[in-house]
């Protein structure tokens, strides 16, 4: 592993307060990102991916209970921040988000130019707007949206089309980190498609570093150097992206990845058995033991995170002895 | 298209305040038998008339009866009269008030009304204009420190708008008037009123500290309450929480971000309280002794005065129809999402 760590992201907890209790959804999450890497989080729907994400980007809704933990990114701590701070250091500045709601996440009275022109505006990356039309052009056109498209609103373009936006302006100000949180689960195959090629190309002439939230395995593949699976708030399984593909290690991610549809060998999809466990309350012990084929009696404790001879970390009981 | 409808419903909505107030006709019968009986006193207590034989006499009645009740255009059925008052109130020719007079003297229903409308105006415009930008900004303020104590307070105290002004406005005189002797128990300036512009102004304004204050705890802390809502809910959409994550500053967000898309909503409300205040407030008014609009209708009705009834009415109702269609240009020009044009009709 490289040791130029972009981001390391420690015990980060993020509860929410519900009317039936305090919802776990993202409940210890450890892990390191290094610079220029792409990593895919994936993992079933509820699994708290997405809490993840907000909790890096501290995009939190109003019923928080629990919000701790320590982000390390770029050389600062950012959890030490305060709201302003944070806003004027790192949003947009060190990292940009892609929605997972592409559809409504432009401002519909704004003209889309004028959007993605905004955040180098606020943040004094240029000096006149003059010169911010030409980034916000550079951008446009890295991301493939034709240019008279800047003078239109929200509601005039496509879906594709409102999701390269975002892309566009996720890149204008260049920040050191993207988050994409499903960035084209909404979209038809071939627009998405279109868009993960975007992605990918970008990523090679930009030299981004991406996290990218998916419950698509197979088009995650392409983008991702890392990946990390996610069960029920809590990390099960990160690896480099060869090993994780070929053999993963959890048993969560081995039913994942038998899920997965291939094209040319004849398989019978596998399902996962049951459905994650609630996470108000989630159960002692390994959260995955009930749906696990492979459990046995020590799941009833809560697993360690095991650090393999290749780096990779598994939280389970079945590789304590095979540490390195 | 839209003009026209507008239209039509402003004819039917005339003709329905017509009728009510007339009561479907029973207004023509009472006034009838008032005319009878005047007419009746008049020729049993004029002397010249009191030697005629009894059948004399009541011959003399009827006809006396037919001529004023010819001259009020009574002879006519209801149903007829009714189109008659439906062509002159939309022509807006107000006419003449059956009883009322204005304090001038006057019995032409335009002069009763422009009477009338610089007192109510002064109360409401005061009064709704507070209410309006208070809640607006409270509202802002709540929805950003939701959850907080004052917040709390805010929603604990909505349910005081379920009372009326009006019902505020006894208990303030109650307190204030009556046993505090600080403020008018009613009425809009001093007698005899002052002789300065300065004077009077300060007469006024300590006359409507009550009446504003009754409408303030009657209607604030709903509308707060609503407008809070209203900012939390859209808040909370995706484009806000977008322009959030891209670091825009607090206020910048507030004012972009969520009034700049919600300003056809705001704008909507606040003309349709502009034109609400040109009727008044039936109750409040007469508690508060406003010489207004609102206690004129009141005063209309119990005398049965059709013309000075209608007038209010239609008025209010050209400035209903007006507004509803100046809004809908406002909101193709402040929102790029409508759009007026051919066949567009009201596209949202």
């Amino acid at each position: 592993m490289s040791n130029d760590i972009l981001l390391k992201v420690e015990d980060l907890r993020l509860y929410f307060r519900t009317t039936k209790g305090v919802l776990r959804a993202v409940d210890g999450v450890s892990f390191e990102l290094a610079r220029d890497r792409a990593m895919v989080i994936v993992g079933e729907s509820g699994c708290g991916k997405t809490s993840l994400a907000r909790a890096i980007l501290r995009l939190l809704p109003r019923n928080v209970h629990t919000y701790s933990g320590q982000v390390h990114l770029d050389g600062t701590e950012v959890m030490a921040l305060n709201e302003e701070q944070f806003r004027r250091q790192v949003r947009w500045v060190k990292m940009s988000f892609v929605p997972q709601a592409a559809m409504n996440a432009l401002n519909p009275v704004v003209r889309v130019g004028d959007q993605v022109a905004e955040p180098l505006l606020i943040h004094n990356h240029v000096k006149s707007k003059k010169e911010a039309m030409g980034r916000v052009e550079e951008a446009l056109r890295l991301v493939g949206v034709p240019l008279d498209f800047m003078t239109r609103y929200a509601f005039e373009l496509s879906g594709g089309m409102r999701q390269r936006v975002i892309i566009a302006m996720a890149l204008v100000t260049s920040p050191v980190l993207v988050i994409l949180d499903e960035p084209t689960s909404a979209l038809d195959v071939l627009t998405q498609a279109n868009i993960m090629n975007s992605l990918k190309r970008i990523r090679k002439e930009l030299a981004l570093t991406y996290i990218l939230i998916t419950h698509d395995i197979a088009t995650s593949s392409e983008l991702a150097n890392e990946s990390m699976v996610m069960y029920a708030g809590q990390v099960a399984e990160r690896s480099h992206a060869g090993g994780f593909y070929k053999t993963p290690f959890h048993p969560y991610s081995k039913m994942l990845m038998a899920s997965v549809p291939t094209l040319r060998e004849d398989k019978e999809l596998a399902f996962i058995p049951g459905k994650p466990p609630s996470l108000i309350n989630p159960p002692e012990g390994c959260r995955f033991a009930p749906r696990c084929p492979e459990r046995f009696s020590k799941c009833d404790q809560d697993p360690p995170a095991v650090t393999m001879e290749d780096g990779r970390v598994v939280k389970c009981w079945l590789y304590t002895g095979k540490a390195r | 298209m839209r003009g026209l409808a507008l239209a039509v419903s402003l004819l039917i909505g005339l003709y329905l305040t017509i009728y009510i107030a007339n009561m479907g006709g029973y207004v023509d019968r009472i006034r009838k038998a008032e005319i009878r009986e005047q007419v009746g006193v008049q020729v049993l207590g004029d002397p010249t008339f009191k030697q005629l034989p009894a059948s004399e006499q009541r011959r003399i009645i009827d006809e006396r009866v037919a001529l004023e009740e010819k001259r009020l255009g009574l002879d006519k059925p209801f149903i007829l009269r009714s189109f008659g008052y439906l062509a002159r109130a939309m022509t807006l020719n107000l006419g003449r008030s059956e009883h009322l007079t204005s304090d001038s003297g006057s019995r032409q229903v335009r002069l009763i009304l422009l009477e009338r409308l610089p007192a109510t105006l002064t109360l409401f415009a005061t009064a709704n204009l507070l209410l309006f930008f208070l809640s607006l900004y409270m509202g802002l303020y709540l929805s950003r420190k939701y959850g907080s104590l004052l917040d709390k307070i805010t929603i604990a105290l909505a349910p005081m708008s379920a009372a009326p002004g009006w019902f505020y406005g006894i208990i303030l005189i109650l307190i204030f008037a009556s046993l505090l002797r600080l403020l008018p128990f009613g009425g809009m300036v001093d007698a005899p009123p002052p002789k300065t512009t300065l004077g009077y102004a300060l007469s006024v304004a300590k006359h409507m500290v009550l009446p504003v204050l009754a409408m303030t705890l009657s209607g604030l802390f709903i509308s707060v309450y609503g407008r809070r809502t209203f900012f939390l809910i859209f808040s909370s959409e995706d484009h806000v929480e977008l322009g959030r994550a891209k670091g825009i500053p607090p206020r910048a967000l507030e004012r972009r971000y969520i009034l700049r898309p919600t300003l056809p909503v705001i704008i909507t409300n606040f003309a349709l309280m502009l034109i609400a205040m040109w009727t008044g407030a039936i109750i409040l008014e007469t508690v508060f002794n406003w010489p207004g609009l609102g206690r004129l209708y009141y005063e209309a009705v119990q005398v049965f005065d059709t013309p000075v009834i209608l007038g209010e009415t239609v008025i209010y109702a050209y400035l209903l129809a007006l507004t509803l269609f100046l809004l809908d240009i406002i909101y193709a020009i402040v929102d790029p999402r409508v759009k007026v044009g051919a066949g567009a009709g009201a596209a949202a």
